[in-house]
């Protein structure tokens, strides 16, 4: 590797190379972890939607959102038709240091995701399919606000018809909190309908430890794993 | 009543629920219609608990005149009623609460992380049913008769306070003897003729029940006037006085 194929690994912003087919050439580690999010072929069309209209670069300033990723802005370059590069400038001005809520309750997860669907979901028709990872030991929480969240995503899919509710942990990624590597548990509701989801107006910066993503069709609430 | 009744399959979750969030350290809110039973479900939860109206409880705060630090669990009945709403959990905040309120209010929403909704009795028949035969029991045990339900006229319009008072009510009138009557009649018009009411105000007391029973009893005018033995004319007379209680 040569010392600009070694910085751009090791750059802190994702960076992607595509043939003229959307295939991905070359990628760095932060690329390699934003595509866990989002799809080669939805980063593609970016892309080429921002690619200048003749060979050269074009910066672009929008906002975009990937799980809990945020980028204010987009690089996109191509010399010939056979690649194109794609940059994307993180976010990092609202990054905060995590710290470990001083009313945190041990508690059981699958009890919690219980008495909030059956007190938000009594008298609703709603079908839902758990699928729960039940070796996920008893763990540490603000249990009012973990409510108040679970309470506000079933609140907003309880007229869908069919919804899968997974619980599990994720492999391969950890919230660093105080220096300390905690495994992620995540709560995913997925439907095969569109879901309109507004997350708690209190919700921002209150509790750091909390994240609720969405996209089309599908809500994630996402917590680490403090035992 | 001590308990919540939970016949019908709705009910039971809610039961299961507060049983739930009773080991829980957390505040629940506990929402419906009036006589659905909120109360008894919050006993469920905390059943040692200091019972207070939210309004007193806030006013009790304010003048300083409660020790918070005695009480680990408050049931707040009618929480909608507080005023200062951020103030006032503030005070609160290491006490598990159950809050009562007809509606769930979006005020406090933050300060309950359950929040429970009791149908009315309409919506939930078994536990209807039960309540009905409860209700039934304790009152044809107090007035010593035995009524069946079709002649209990049922008031739903709120839940299990106004069942409760017309099973009573009907069971109570369904009881009443011929000296009964007479000691309530005599009762009655005592207060209307220091009212200053006349023989022919008063007359109607009598004459309208009867016309309405009659009514119910004989098939035609001519009946009625045959049996009560008095002139078809003066019948049709007192139905034209009496047409719109009739």
């Amino acid at each position: 590797m040569t010392i600009y194929e070694e910085l751009l690994e090791h750059d802190l912003n994702p960076f992607m190379l595509f043939d003229g087919d959307g295939k991905i050439k070359n990628f760095n580690k932060e690329a390699e972890f934003l595509l866990n999010f989002v799809s080669p072929k939805e980063l593609f069309n970016l892309a080429v939607s921002y690619a200048s209209q003749t060979f050269g670069f074009r910066r672009e300033f929008i906002s975009l959102s990937y799980d809990k990723q945020t980028f204010y802005a987009i690089l996109v370059g191509y010399v010939s038709d056979d690649e194109i590069v794609l940059r994307l400038y993180k976010e990092v001005s609202g990054t905060k240091m995590l710290k470990i809520d001083t009313n945190l309750k041990e508690t059981n997860i699958f009890t919690l995701i219980e008495l909030s669907k059956s007190t938000t979901l009594l008298g609703s028709n709603i079908l839902i399919e758990e699928i729960y990872d039940v070796s996920i030991p008893l763990l540490k929480l603000n249990v009012n606000e973990f409510l108040l969240s679970l309470n506000n995503i079933f609140e907003q899919i309880k007229d869908a018809k069919n919804i899968t509710l997974r619980v599990y942990l994720k492999t391969g990624e950890y919230e660093v909190i105080n220096k300390k590597k905690y495994k992620i548990i995540a709560i995913e509701f997925v439907s095969k309908d569109k879901i309109e989801f507004y997350p708690l107006k209190v919700e921002a910066g209150k509790n750091d430890l909390l994240h609720v993503t969405s996209n089309k069709n599908s809500i994630k609430l996402e917590l680490p794993l403090i035992v | 009543m001590t308990k919540f009744i939970a016949a019908s399959s709705i009910s039971q979750q809610i039961l299961k629920s507060a049983k739930l969030s009773a080991d829980l350290p957390i505040n629940t809110l506990i929402y419906g219609q009036t006589g659905v039973g909120k109360k008894l479900l919050a006993k469920e939860i905390l059943p040692n608990a200091l019972t207070i109206n939210g309004k007193d409880l806030e006013k009790l705060i304010i003048a300083k005149q409660i020790d918070l630090a005695t009480h680990s669990e408050i049931v707040i009945v009618n929480v909608g009623s507080v005023i200062n709403v951020e103030e006032f959990f503030s005070h609160l905040k290491n006490i598990k609460l159950v809050g009562i309120n007809l509606d769930k209010n979006d005020r406090f929403n933050q300060y309950f992380a359950i929040k429970i909704e009791i149908p009315s009795l309409e919506e939930r028949v078994e536990d209807l049913q039960e309540l009905i035969e409860i209700y039934k029991q304790e009152a044809m045990g107090i007035y010593n008769i035995n009524l069946s339900l079709k002649n209990i006229n049922l008031d739903l319009s709120g839940n299990g306070v106004t069942l409760k008072q017309s099973i009573y009510k009907s069971i109570l009138l369904q009881s009443i003897t011929t000296n009964d009557m007479l000691q309530t009649m005599e009762m009655y018009l005592t207060k209307k003729l220091k009212d200053g009411k006349t023989y022919r105000d008063l007359l109607e007391i009598f004459e309208v029940p009867l016309l309405k029973a009659a009514k119910k009893v004989y098939k035609s005018q001519l009946q009625m006037a045959d049996k009560l033995e008095i002139n078809r004319i003066t019948l049709r007379k007192k139905i034209h006085q009496y047409f719109g209680e009739l």
